[in-house]
């Protein structure tokens, strides 16, 4: 009994350690977000203070309102990850289920794709989509997310995909469902969970992108990692507007995780063919 | 019910890379029969099975059920039922959603799915478990949900893959009956793969023996039990399996050691013979051919003795009130009608 307390208690001071560690950047942003921005400059550092919204009402309402901004990255977002499911599911499932000579090669290409340092692509992007005249707009940019995203999409998805047996398959079809109805009713339900993860993953990459927005976007697509630099300038940095636009663009990220969350546990839960879950 | 499905496999080929799982498999099925496909693993039983449900391709030959050729179909396309060894039941759905699955597949109205659903599940004794998921339920009881969700279309030909290997030892048995009774009850052909010959023995009408991608014998267990083709499926068949001792044959006698045994038959020429016996067919006494005891196995109700016999081993069943101390020299008899005769060289039984 004393054993597992202390145990239990050292696990949970780590978890704690590192919680914290990770955290009180957060946490201080937030804190930030709420002072004015004389508060924000004083030394020792006040922990207690008079909240105010004013930071928040410049950053919505202000002259240099990121609402258009959230709005960019959403279109980003949204695009690139539907497009990605739209392509990467079907192409998961026949990697899976298809036995493709080129199935063991694309394992090492998806890594290549993301091992890849992004700054190197930069200028060969930005040329491309200069010659096609796709710079600054959401189709230009949103395809260079696809080059990043569907690879690893389709990787993630194949191995959802192969853990399903082909048993599940074959008893469906001898159920006369036929392939489509087949991969609707008995398969993508099954991999709910991976799909859900692999949504998680392209959202979070998509929302938090910056070089390829910065560089590639202009004056129409600004999503808001690039708008943040709008509080920065040469005069002055807006702390607290700065730290109000931080929160509000972790905003819609962790509410995606939190209804993630739940279809990821199902996902995992669920289980194969015999005794879901009881194993 | 009508009775349809017969099926026949006329050279039935199959190639994996380089092996030939499949040598030219032919069988024909009679309907209404309960016909088991046994053999050890490997021997192409299952593959034989999926075959006929269309779930994996061949090289040569034809599948016929009922007279029409459908080698070239679906699955879907052959009205054939199938239960999987790992029951393959959807788990996202309830066990009503399984069964009525098959039924949903071809729109049935829900009146009619209701209906038959709930007549499935009272069949196998799982109608108070229909709202539950696959995952909530015992091996039993998914097995029967497999079941269900099998017959609920009312199939011409039911395909089962060992369906009760992964029960337990005293489930198995009395699932055995149940599903017997159960095709009987349904009047449907059904083919099961099984490599446990009790199991085939007990259950089905008749039987084809595999191996390595043939099919050695065709017959009722009866048959293929008393007058096994060979030595392969002689010592395949058997729990524990038949004797194998060399012996001497020459015109109607049979020698051992020296010891002679009359036969029925004259079989002509001297030759070199392997003799089989069943263990159940020795008797242990004070005159015969003289073997020592090596070994006692109680098994409650009957006894296995391990024997030594010159330089062969022979293991005999023996009565549960048997009393035999290990090192004892006993002697061995037979009768001449218990005996079979095979070729060492071919593995062959020995025709006059």
């Amino acid at each position: 009994m004393k054993r597992s307390f202390a145990r239990r208690f050292a696990l949970a001071a780590s978890a704690g350690m590192l919680l914290s560690v990770w955290g009180f950047p957060v946490l201080w942003a937030l804190l930030t977000s709420f002072k004015t921005e004389r508060d924000v400059l004083a030394y020792p550092p006040k922990i207690v203070f008079e909240p105010t919204l004013a930071a928040y009402r410049d950053v919505l309402f202000g002259a240099s309102s990121i609402v258009p901004n959230l709005v960019s990255s959403i279109v980003l977002s949204l695009g690139a990850t539907f497009l990605t499911l739209l392509v990467a599911v079907p192409a998961g499932y026949a990697l899976a289920r298809l036995e493709l000579p080129a199935k063991r090669a694309s394992g090492f290409y998806v890594l290549a794709t993301q091992m890849l340092p992004p700054v190197g692509l930069i200028i060969p992007y930005y040329l491309v989509l200069q010659k096609v005249g796709l710079l600054d707009t959401y189709v230009g940019l949103i395809v260079i997310y696809l080059t990043f995203s569907l690879p690893f999409a389709i990787w993630l998805l194949v191995s959802y995909f192969e853990d399903i047996p082909r048993e599940m398959e074959e008893a469906a079809l001898l159920d006369r469902a036929g392939r489509f109805r087949t991969l609707w009713y008995v398969i993508l339900p099954q991999v709910r969970g991976g799909i859900a993860v692999t949504t998680v993953f392209i959202f979070l990459n998509a929302w938090n992108e910056f070089l390829f927005a910065v560089v590639l976007g202009g004056n129409r697509v600004r999503p808001v990692t690039v708008a943040m630099f709008n509080f920065i300038s040469v005069e002055q940095t807006r702390w607290a507007s700065l730290a109000a636009g931080a929160m509000i663009a972790m905003g819609p990220v962790m509410l995606l995780g939190l209804i993630a969350q739940k279809h990821i546990v199902k996902g995992l839960t669920v289980g194969a063919v015999k005794g879901g879950g009881r194993r | 019910m009508s009775r349809g499905g017969s099926v026949s496999l006329r050279n039935i080929v199959k190639r994996h890379g380089s092996l030939t799982v499949l040598k030219g498999v032919d069988l024909d099925i009679r309907p209404g029969e309960f016909f088991a496909l046994l053999g050890p693993s490997g021997s192409g039983k299952t593959t034989t099975l999926r075959i006929l449900a269309g779930l994996e391709s061949h090289d040569a030959g034809n599948v016929i059920l009922d007279g029409r050729d459908v080698t070239g179909s679906e699955p879907g396309e052959r009205d054939v039922a199938m239960v999987f060894q790992s029951y393959a039941l959807y788990p996202h759905m309830s066990v009503y959603e399984n069964i009525a699955f098959p039924l949903r597949m071809v729109k049935t109205p829900n009146s009619e799915i209701d209906r038959a659903v709930r007549e499935s599940a009272s069949r196998v004794k799982i109608a108070h478990l229909l709202e539950r998921r696959p995952g909530q339920l015992s091996g039993g009881q998914q097995q029967r949900c497999a079941l269900a969700r099998a017959i609920v279309r009312k199939p011409r030909l039911f395909l089962l893959d060992e369906p009760l290997s992964n029960l337990d030892a005293k489930l198995r048995l009395e699932t055995r009956v149940e599903l017997r009774k159960l095709q009987r009850a349904l009047d449907v052909t059904a083919v099961y793969v099984t490599h446990d010959q009790e199991e085939a023995m007990t259950i089905a009408d008749r039987l084809a023996v595999f191996m390595e991608g043939n099919i050695v014998q065709v017959g009722t267990p009866d048959e293929v039990f008393r007058r096994p083709v060979s030595i392969e499926v002689a010592t395949f068949l058997g729990n524990p399996p038949m004797n194998l001792i060399p012996a001497r044959l020459a015109g109607r006698e049979v020698a051992i050691d020296g010891h002679r045994l009359q036969l029925e038959i004259d079989y002509g020429v001297e030759r070199e013979v392997l003799l089989g016996v069943q263990p159940s067919r020795i008797d242990v006494g004070a005159e015969g051919i003289p073997a020592q005891v090596d070994l006692v196995e109680h098994l409650g109700d009957s006894v296995i003795v391990d024997l030594e016999l010159g330089t062969t081993r022979v293991r005999a069943k023996l009565p549960e009130r048997t009393r035999l101390s290990e090192g004892a020299n006993v002697h061995l008899r037979f009768d001449a009608s218990d005996v079979h005769l095979f070729d060492p060289q071919t593995g062959q039984r020995v025709t006059a």
